[in-house]
């Protein structure tokens, strides 16, 4: 059957042959008749430009092969200090994300029967402002509002910003990064008075110990995950760490496997905590030098989950932060015995023993590292503070290869909805509306007269789409995301075309959430307009226009300005036509310097790849808060958290206790139900279902079994099962033993697939500080069907 | 790029083995397989310089149990090359396959796609004079191992070496000078 022309016997091969002839038929026909269209390309003709990926928030750097008017390839950009040169497959297969055969080429208005008919862009954006500028005169500007994106580049944010604060007056501006970042903001803001990390990448080159919370890096940050196993490859002695809820494919590669109950993270931390503070693994020159201690409110039903009805208003929740002490912490820890925390969270002694051995070593640098399993949590600000917490009172933070490091998922949820302040209560650079010099500052900064910027904060995401089904939003526009596939509990927020409400989307293909609008925008995406990311580790990356976009498809913040022009409000955006991006970018940078906050000048990232904040007399910086590295730290060596002047410039450790998920399985209801992505698709699916080996490698949601729960239910791979949670219901085919592994009572459902929408299912429980929702912790049964 | 010793031991098998199999033409393939044709080759490519995806059933195990050193051909079927990459060992840079190189389940897709991919070789090199070694018309980007396409049972009639022997490949062979995929 098989010739060798090596030393391995053809019994190795037996396997593949019988599956790869049936394999090959129907993939390689239809590829072939899909190449046979290629028109004849002189490669010397191929143009190739610098562009950051326009998929996750690693930010790695992309060459763009453009040939007549097309992107046409793209390689790995050696010369990027992220990636080195590495993609993943999302990344290797970007093109294909402009050229699905359904882009929106028109601006489209609902009719009566509920079809859409083209229109003009004037006839659009006439109707976007005499709506808008009807609905603020009679509803006044709480009945308006605008929902983007950690996608949006930051001139769409910029633009969304000052259109929305500084020209509608109000505050009603969101981004969906509500739904995926929050808490890691508010972790930030909680301890160190600014948000985004001291850390960056090098971490991941210099540290010795990595503990991953919650976080299957291995197909969500593929190219961050490489770098790590790099650094293990050249330093053996190297640990990584998978703390968990079910096994993935990160799993594989951990030396130290540890599987919590859902939930449980926050005991967990804790029950590290308490070993550390009991054995004195802790560093008190640092902890003297640059911590102080607080304590907010812990009462359960005083801060509620703002999801149930009886509930739903508790979302108003303000946290209040009281000073704490290091002798009150080894009291509050006394709950959190090894023995205690193993019962809580089902890992093993021995184990909370290794971790704390882990974080205690104190000669050897240590980076967390978490993305949505802690975010997505309704107690994710506080999982946020525990970790940041391990790392102050170890000392192993502002060292490179010691610092927690938080993932990001979205290319710009850094760059612009962070930095930007895309939200309901933040103004570029760290500042908010609740702060009367904040808001004058930018007042000043935007020439707009002094009161003009509204001090009460607007609807916060989830709030905004109950708002939008109550009546009380009545005009909104949403840009770049697709919310009626990502909400949780998304039946909740359902609409009908004659609810009197006037909902705006521009997107570059239709989804269910166009399905909703009233009228639909065709959006420029990634290299179809000049643009501007801001990656995990404070990297700002500037790309050039390569293509036009398809018909008569425009960039979001263009869309903006002109409807802004059309509202009177064309002071706000003073720019020529033809070369607004720089004085744009130019006069966003003017928030931030001399802030911490400096961002490098446009010029400056034109011809970087990238440059990381603060970036003073054009050099940037690495290690925030870190002597040596931030040109705002005047001391010798350590670190300075000279943001932090609310806690006298140190940071503040929290002390955050475990409360249980807002709901859990029960005799009803057997199952955990966790959510998540695919390495193969990002977010709702709408860019990387359009490209064809991507949809081709995972074309469809599924459920992962454990094999014991399957067995018990008598299913097996590739059957139908249905599951039904309180809110909703779903079939899906079964998985068993595939690419991720949760362990018995738990099911796994990814939600990037429109059609097999789990968010049907999810809960809308949040985190009451960020009001970030949890959708990786809500109970199901399973259904024959 | 490092190489695993492994790997090494497998490129000198390869050395050989081409020496035998390569033809007096200097094209010959490998005796019994199936040799994938230019267009199959393309199929599997969204454009020049893309990540092929798999070709077969990816749950047949570890990649590198065919994927290695000298590649492995089966009757009937054609060879499956050994990684360009270099290190693919079990503790090496590029152990994890499936970050870029995806199977294919045949669904039917979403919506058509009108990407048109950069075409795909063979390309020519240049020569400065007639008879002088062509320059190397792709970029060595995690295809810095020239040998494991250029020779052995992986490599394609188009583009094999007619001295395997010669393993310092670009003593005599640079790089196009001009921006490639």
């Amino acid at each position: 059957m098989t010739s060798r022309v090596g030393r391995r016997t053809f019994l190795k091969m037996a396997g593949v042959a019988g599956p790869a002839v049936a394999a090959y038929s129907c993939a390689d026909q239809e590829e072939a008749v899909r190449l046979g269209n290629t028109a004849p390309v002189d490669r010397a003709s191929v143009t190739w430009d610098k562009a950051p990926c326009r998929f996750c928030g690693t930010g790695c750097g992309v060459m763009v092969g453009v040939e007549q008017g097309r992107v046409v390839a793209v390689r790995g950009d050696e010369a990027s200090p992220v990636n080195k040169g590495l993609l993943c497959v999302k990344g290797y297969h970007l093109p294909g994300l402009l050229y699905g055969a359904d882009r929106l080429l028109y601006p489209q208005r609902r009719q009566p029967d509920g079809t859409f008919a083209r229109i003009s862009w004037d006839e659009a954006l006439d109707l976007i402002a005499s709506t808008f500028g009807e609905t603020l005169k009679q509803h006044g500007p709480g009945a308006v509002g605008m929902y983007g994106s950690g996608q949006w580049t930051v001139f769409d944010g910029y633009a969304a910003q000052k259109w929305v604060k500084g020209g509608l007056k109000s505050n009603n501006l969101e981004p969906n990064a509500r739904l995926c970042m929050a808490s890691a903001v508010s972790g930030f803001i909680t301890q160190f008075q600014s948000d985004e990390p001291m850390g960056c990448y090098e971490d991941l080159d210099a540290g010795d110990d990595f503990v991953l919370w919650g976080n299957n890096m291995a197909e969500m940050h593929p190219v961050l995950f490489s770098r790590m196993l790099e650094t293990r490859r050249l330093k053996p002695a190297t640990r990584i760490v998978d703390i968990a809820t079910r096994r993935t494919p990160t799993t594989d590669y951990a030396d130290l496997h540890v599987l919590f109950k859902p939930g449980t993270d926050l005991a967990l931390a804790n029950g590290i905590l308490h070993l550390l503070v009991a054995s004195g693994r802790i560093h008190l020159p640092f902890i003297a030098e640059n911590v102080v201690f607080r304590r907010g409110i812990e009462d359960l039903k005083t801060i509620g989950y703002g999801c149930f009805d009886e509930q739903a208003e508790r979302y108003t929740f303000e946290d209040q932060a009281q000073p704490s002490s290091l002798d009150e912490l080894t009291t509050f820890l006394a709950d959190y015995t090894p023995e205690q925390v193993s019962e809580t969270t089902g890992v093993p002694v021995t184990q909370i023993h290794a971790l704390a051995n882990i974080y205690g070593d104190l000669a050897r640098g240590t980076v967390s590292l978490w993305c949505m399993g802690v975010n997505q949590h309704t107690r994710g600000t506080w999982m946020n503070n525990l970790i940041n917490d391990l790392h102050l009172i170890t000392g192993k933070i502002c060292r490179p290869g010691a610092n927690p490091l938080s993932l990001t998922g979205q290319p710009s949820a850094c760059g612009t909805a962070r930095e930007v302040g895309t939200s309901n209560n933040r103004l570029p650079a760290d500042m908010v509306v609740t702060n009367p010099e904040h808001r004058a500052e930018a007042e000043r900064i935007w020439k707009l007269p002094a009161g003009t910027i509204s001090a009460q904060p607007g609807y916060h995401a989830v709030d905004m789409f109950r708002a939008l089904k109550r009546g009380d939003l009545k005009a909104l526009w949403i840009q770049t995301t697709n919310p009626w596939v990502t909400l949780p509990n998304r039946s909740r927020f359902d609409r009908t075309p004659d609810d009197g409400r006037f909902v705006v989307v521009s997107d570059i293909y239709p989804t269910p959430t166009t399905a909703m609008a009233d009228l639909i925008l065709p959006a420029a995406a990634w290299v179809e307009r000049e643009g501007v990311y801001g990656n995990t580790e404070r990297r700002t990356q500037q790309w050039n226009k390569m293509v036009d976009p398809p018909g008569e498809a425009r960039e979001d913040a263009w869309q903006i300005i002109e409807v802004a022009r059309r509202m009177g409000m064309g002071h706000l955006f003073p720019w020529p036509d033809d070369a607004w991006h720089e004085p744009m970018f130019e006069e966003y940078r003017s928030f931030g310097l001399d802030h911490g906050k400096d961002l490098a000048s446009y010029q400056q990232l034109k011809s970087t790849r990238g440059m990381r904040w603060p970036v003073v007399n054009g050099k940037e910086t690495p290690y925030r808060y870190t002597a040596g590295y931030d040109p705002y730290v005047k001391k010798a060596r350590g670190a300075h958290f000279y943001k932090a002047t609310g806690y006298g410039e140190k940071a503040a450790f929290f002390l955050r206790p475990y409360h249980p998920p807002a709901e859990s399985p029960d005799g009803e209801y057997p199952l955990w139900l966790s959510t998540g992505r695919v390495l193969e698709h990002w977010h709702s699916g709408s860019m990387t279902r359009r490209i064809p080996q991507l949809h081709q490698a995972v074309p469809n949601a599924y459920v992962e079994m454990n094999r014991a729960d399957a067995d018990a239910f008598g299913v097996k791979k590739g059957d139908r099962v249905r599951l039904v949670s309180r809110r909703g219901r779903l079939e899906l085919p079964v998985e068993i033993d595939a690419r991720g592994r949760p362990p018995q009572g738990t099911v796994f459902v990814p939600f990037f697939d429109e059609s097999l929408l789990i968010n049907l299912l999810t809960l809308d429980a949040m985190d009451n500080i960020s009001k970030q929702p949890d959708y990786k912790k809500c109970a199901v049964r399973l259904e024959r069907v | 790029m490092r190489r695993s010793s492994r790997a090494r031991v497998g490129l000198g098998v390869a050395a050989i083995a081409g020496l035998v199999l390569v033809s007096a033409c200097g094209t010959g393939a490998p005796s019994g397989a199936v040799a994938r044709s230019t267009g199959e080759r393309a199929a599997g490519r969204a454009y020049d310089g893309a990540p092929p995806t798999i070709p077969h059933d990816a749950a047949v195990g570890a990649c590198v149990t065919c994927h290695d050193g000298d590649g492995t051909a089966i009757d009937g079927i054609g060879v499956a090359p050994a990684s360009p990459h270099g290190d693919t060992a079990a503790d090496g840079a590029f152990r994890r396959c499936r970050q870029c190189h995806v199977a294919q389940t045949g669904a039917t897709l979403l919506v058509a796609s009108r990407f048109t991919g950069l075409p795909q070789g063979p390309w020519q090199g240049s020569r400065a004079t007639p008879g002088a070694p062509p320059t190397i018309p792709h970029t060595l980007q995690l295809r810095g191992e020239c040998l494991t396409c250029h020779a052995g049972s992986g490599a394609r009639a188009e583009i094999r070496t007619t001295h395997p022997e010669r393993t310092r490949c670009r003593q005599c062979h640079v790089p196009d000078s001009a921006p490639m995929p």
